[in-house]
């Protein structure tokens, strides 16, 4: 394997593959899983309501199934929350993405943010569990104390966007949250990632994993379409 | 109609990332001098805005599954259960959207069935169709099947949605009066809100409820 070769399976591989539109149908399901199998790309990310299905379509490869909980709002009950990633995991997810309580995290009350961590750390003991923020709503400080309380409940990523806000993923957000998060919790990337081009600046910001519906076009954009024809058809 | 008429026809609410426990605090205070229909708020907020709105005509909605619809029917149910405990009046719950696009409507009546089921006549069940990703044959088969589950209304739209008059004609024309309609999404006038009611909707769902407001003559 050729370096080139080496970076594009390595950035593949960081990808979750979205499939978030409440309208998608099982269908649409079926496609990201496929897709993801196609291309090698590491994960697929859908609601719960779609996980045993995409467990079924994802079975006997390595492509990981992240369930996201608590979406957009991430205003739900810590309990309620709770409820869902355990859930999830009993229907084949093998990673949970959920978005923190934001309007907590913005009201100043830490310990609800703190406490919901701390509780889907412990729920999701097996698991890989990444908390999303909406960066596009906080302030640099709520950014900051987002992470440290990352750090200190041992979240594995922290996210920057549900993907549904105002905005996506900034550079200068990975770089805030990076520094911030220190060397055991990892940033993902999420929102607003339509290229190759995107993909790599954010990389580069310190991102390790990317949230995006755009990893076929990201993939095909970087030679994934080289890959024998036809294989997505036949699995 | 004078503006007090139009407000108890008005269904407010607080609901998004971003919203704080003091933006609660202040919107109900502020809802409270008028007699709005009902208060909707996401679960967090639930207990909280339980107590600020003791005392007030105002029903408690709380939001289910809001406003994707992506959560599994037991999730649902949990939420439903906690809306129950708190002793919220009515729930707003978003459907299994991707069902009705694929067309399992068996799936969306097991889930309206079980959702009226939990509720047991304690609470309101209002569902969100989300009319605006629904063609019109979705739009009519969705109506045809909650009516078989017992649910009798619906919220047109949940986030993002602009609701569209021609479906509130639609429901009306098709259903009677078998279906309460709440007519939400980007309502922000007194024109749209009355053009609406016009139509047929029996509620005004709108997070703007003052500007809805600003139109119309006080009494």
């Amino acid at each position: 394997m050729t370096g080139e070769e080496a970076s594009q399976t390595n950035l593949l591989r960081s990808i979750d593959h979205a499939e978030l539109r409440p309208s998608a149908t099982y269908a649409d399901i079926r496609r990201v899983c496929l897709e993801a199998r196609h291309f090698g790309i590491g994960a697929v990310i859908v609601h719960p309501v779609h996980c045993e299905r995409a467990a079924s379509y994802l079975r006997g490869s390595d492509v990981r199934l992240v369930a996201a909980v608590g979406f957009p709002s991430g205003a739900f009950t810590i309990e309620g929350k709770l409820f869902e990633a355990r859930e999830a995991i009993a229907q084949g997810a093998s990673e949970i993405d959920y978005v923190t309580n934001v309007g907590a995290l913005c009201s100043g009350n830490r310990a609800w943010v703190l406490r919901e961590m701390e509780a889907l750390r412990e729920a999701t003991r097996n698991h890989v569990l990444k908390a999303t923020l909406e960066a596009c709503v906080l302030t640099d400080a709520q950014k900051r104390l987002g992470c440290r309380l990352a750090v200190d409940a041992g979240i594995d990523f922290v996210v920057t966007s549900t993907g549904f806000g105002a905005a996506g993923a900034t550079v200068e957000d990975v770089r805030l949250m990076r520094d911030a998060l220190g060397a055991q919790v990892r940033v993902s990337a999420a929102g607003d990632i339509r290229t190759l081009r995107d993909a790599w600046e954010l990389i580069r910001a310190g991102a390790s994993r990317l949230r995006t519906s755009s990893g076929v076009c990201i993939a095909q954009e970087w030679g994934g379409e080289l890959r024998e024809e036809g294989k997505l058809e036949q699995q | 109609m004078n503006s007090s008429e139009l407000a108890r026809l008005i269904k407010t609410g607080i609901l998004g990332v971003d919203v704080t426990e003091e933006d609660v605090c202040a919107d109900i205070a502020k809802a409270r001098e008028y007699p709005f229909s009902a208060y909707a708020v996401d679960l967090s907020y639930l207990e909280l805005a339980k107590k600020l709105l003791q005392g007030t005509r105002m029903l408690l909605t709380a939001a289910i599954s809001y406003p994707l619809g992506g959560m599994t029917l037991a999730t649902k149910l949990s939420q439903i259960r906690f809306a129950l405990r708190v002793r919220a009046e009515e729930i707003n719950a978003t459907l299994n959207l991707g069902a009705i696009k694929s067309g399992d409507y068996e799936a969306v009546l097991a889930e309206l069935r079980a959702m009226v089921d939990v509720a047991g006549g304690a609470i309101d069940v209002i569902v969100i169709p989300q009319f605006e990703v629904l063609t019109h044959s979705e739009k009519l088969r969705t109506c045809e099947t909650l009516l078989d589950a017992g649910v009798r209304a619906i919220k047109t739209d949940g986030h993002g949605g602009l609701c569209q008059q021609e479906d509130i004609l639609l429901v009306r024309r098709t259903f009677g009066r078998d279906i309460s309609i709440e007519a939400s999404g980007g309502i922000r006038t007194t024109q749209q809100a009355l053009a609406l009611l016009d139509a047929g909707a029996d509620f005004i769902h709108t997070s703007t409820a003052y500007s809805v407001l600003a139109d119309i003559a006080n009494p």
